[in-house]
Order: structure tokens, then sequence, then C-alpha cells
């Protein structure tokens, strides 16, 4: 122990600084997040609303393979989490959160299907960094690239600069939009907001 | 970081003299509270929600350490402050006990 003008060091503090959804990426994922500054919060005109039949979709997944939105017609409840773009800071922790807390998901008997407008090789060379040691996102990443963004502009949530908007729509078994959030671009949205929605479904 | 709380408890020298806490950055609490559980971490956690705390570090990029001195006439000196993790949590243990010459 030093000693100095009587004073003495009695210990020390390590402070640890992270984010939640962050303790399981890839060290140099955030080394290569692009800078985007902060956006209008919204930028679009929602075409759907709570209680409507969500519009049916089939879009190419990442890992292969195509995904159609009324496949779980019957089976699961289906989270769709739209994100502006690959590569942008708050995307780059949204994910990684829902990755981590798939419990959630289980419990309610709910798939999570990621959407952005980025094409199939961006889309892969991102997820692939969500997770240290070469893991997997455990849910399907669809591409909403070609023709651009066109499930975006259905659902109402096609920003006018061509990306989409941060906005969450929670889909009932029968199809049945239950609950949006268009989210401000530039925050994410708390995980205890969502699980209180998938609580409220129907397993 | 469970493992640097383990290597800090199992040294009889350091463990009532060294502390650690985590700070989740733009985390909630329930966020905060499903990591500490998921995780089983054993040290204090504390939820940063409006990035207040962050602000004050100067809106540091995370993963990153704060190396605190504590002094006997209650005030502090921080003698570390550093982005990135680390791969060894001995090693790492070593570095701040040398660096901050407890």
């Amino acid at each position: 122990m030093t000693r100095k003008n009587h004073i003495w060091m009695v210990g020390l503090l390590v402070i640890f600084v992270w984010i939640v959804a962050a303790y399981a990426q890839s060290p140099g994922f955030k080394e290569n997040i692009y800078p985007v500054g902060k956006l209008k919060p919204r930028d679009s005109v929602l075409k759907v609303k709570v209680g409507d039949l969500a519009p049916d979709f089939t879009l190419p997944a990442v890992r292969g393979g195509e995904i159609t939105l009324s496949q779980y017609r019957g089976r699961k409840n289906v989270v769709i989490s739209f994100v502006p773009a690959a590569w942008t800071p708050v995307c780059s922790d949204q994910w990684p959160g829902y990755n981590i807390a798939k419990e959630y998901f289980d419990q309610s008997n709910a798939i999570l299907l990621g959407i952005t407008v980025d094409n199939i090789p961006t889309l892969y060379a991102w997820t692939n960094q969500m997770c240290m040691g070469g893991g997997t996102l455990w849910f399907p990443v669809l591409s909403d690239f070609y023709p651009h963004g066109a499930v975006a502009k259905k659902f109402g949530i096609l920003r006018s600069d061509g990306v989409a908007e941060r906005a969450l729509f929670v889909i009932d078994k029968k199809g049945i939009i239950r609950y949006i959030d268009v989210h401000d671009i530039n925050t994410r949205p708390r995980l205890e907001v969502l699980v209180g929605e998938l609580q409220k479904l129907e397993k | 970081m469970n493992e640097l709380y383990r290597a800090i408890q199992s040294n009889k020298d350091l463990k009532n003299k060294i502390k650690l806490i985590g700070i989740g950055s733009g985390n909630s609490d329930f966020e905060v509270n499903f990591f500490r559980k998921k995780y089983e971490i054993p040290f204090p956690l504390f939820s940063d929600e409006d990035y207040s705390i962050h602000k004050t570090l100067g809106e540091v990029r995370t993963p990153y350490f704060i190396g605190v001195r504590l002094k006997s006439d209650g005030s502090s000196e921080v003698f570390y402050s550093k982005r990135g993790g680390f791969k060894d949590a001995n090693k790492f243990l070593k570095m701040m006990v040398k660096l901050s010459g407890l």
C-alpha cells in the first residue's frame, strides 16, 4: 500500500462499462460500425394498424431459402423487427439483445423475424459478427433488398431515404397485428415493453 | 468478468480491497436484471438507462474499464481508463494491482 502525505490507499474500485447486448459479440464488431449521427425520429406513414391482418410476404433468409409470414399461421406468434440498416449503431445492439433473450420468445411460443433492406451478403457479414465464437443468431434474418424495401413499404415504414424504420410488429397466431412500435430511429426499444406484449398473447 | 470477480475473491490479500461494479450503458433495470440472472453475475450491476453515467465518463465506447484508487481521506483517483476487454482475468488483475500500486 502506498503512502503519500499521510493519505493511504484503502482499496481499488474497478468499473466495467458495457452494453447488455454487446456481451457476446465479436471483439472487432464495434470497430466497423458506421456512425450515422442523429436522424429524423420517424419518416414514414404507417399503412397498417393493430387489429389488421398482417400483410403477407415472402423474403429470402440469410441462412438460405425463403420465409413466408403466413407459414407461421396457426403455429406460432411472430415478432417482426425491422431495423434501418446493417453496420449502424443502434441496430447493432438491438438484435444481439434479442439473441440473448430467446427464452422470452420461447415462453410465448413466438418466432422473431429480423428484417432490413440490406442485401444477403451484407446481412451475412453483419450478423456473423453479432455472435462471438462462430455462433449464429437463433432467429431468421430476412433481406428486403429487392424489390427494394417492398415489405417495409407494405407496412408503411419505408423512410424517404430508402431504409426501414426501427419498427416492431407483434402478430398473433391468427396473423392479426397485436402491437406496433414505430420507434424513434435513434433509440433502442426497451426489452421489457416487448416482453410485456409477448406475455399478452395466447401461446 | 465473473472470472475476474472470482480471481479477486479467491485472493485473501485482495478480496477486501478491490470492488468490482458494472454499468449497463443505455440499458434499463429490466435488461440489466435479465443479464445478471442469465450470466449469473455475482458483482453489483447498475443500469444507466438515460446514458447519464456514460456521458459523464466521456461517452466511451464499450466495453470500457476504469480503475480507481480509493484513499483514506475519502478521495479517489483514476489510475486506469481504457477501452477493450481482456482474455485472461488473472493477468488483467495483476496489471491493475501493479498500475495502482496496491
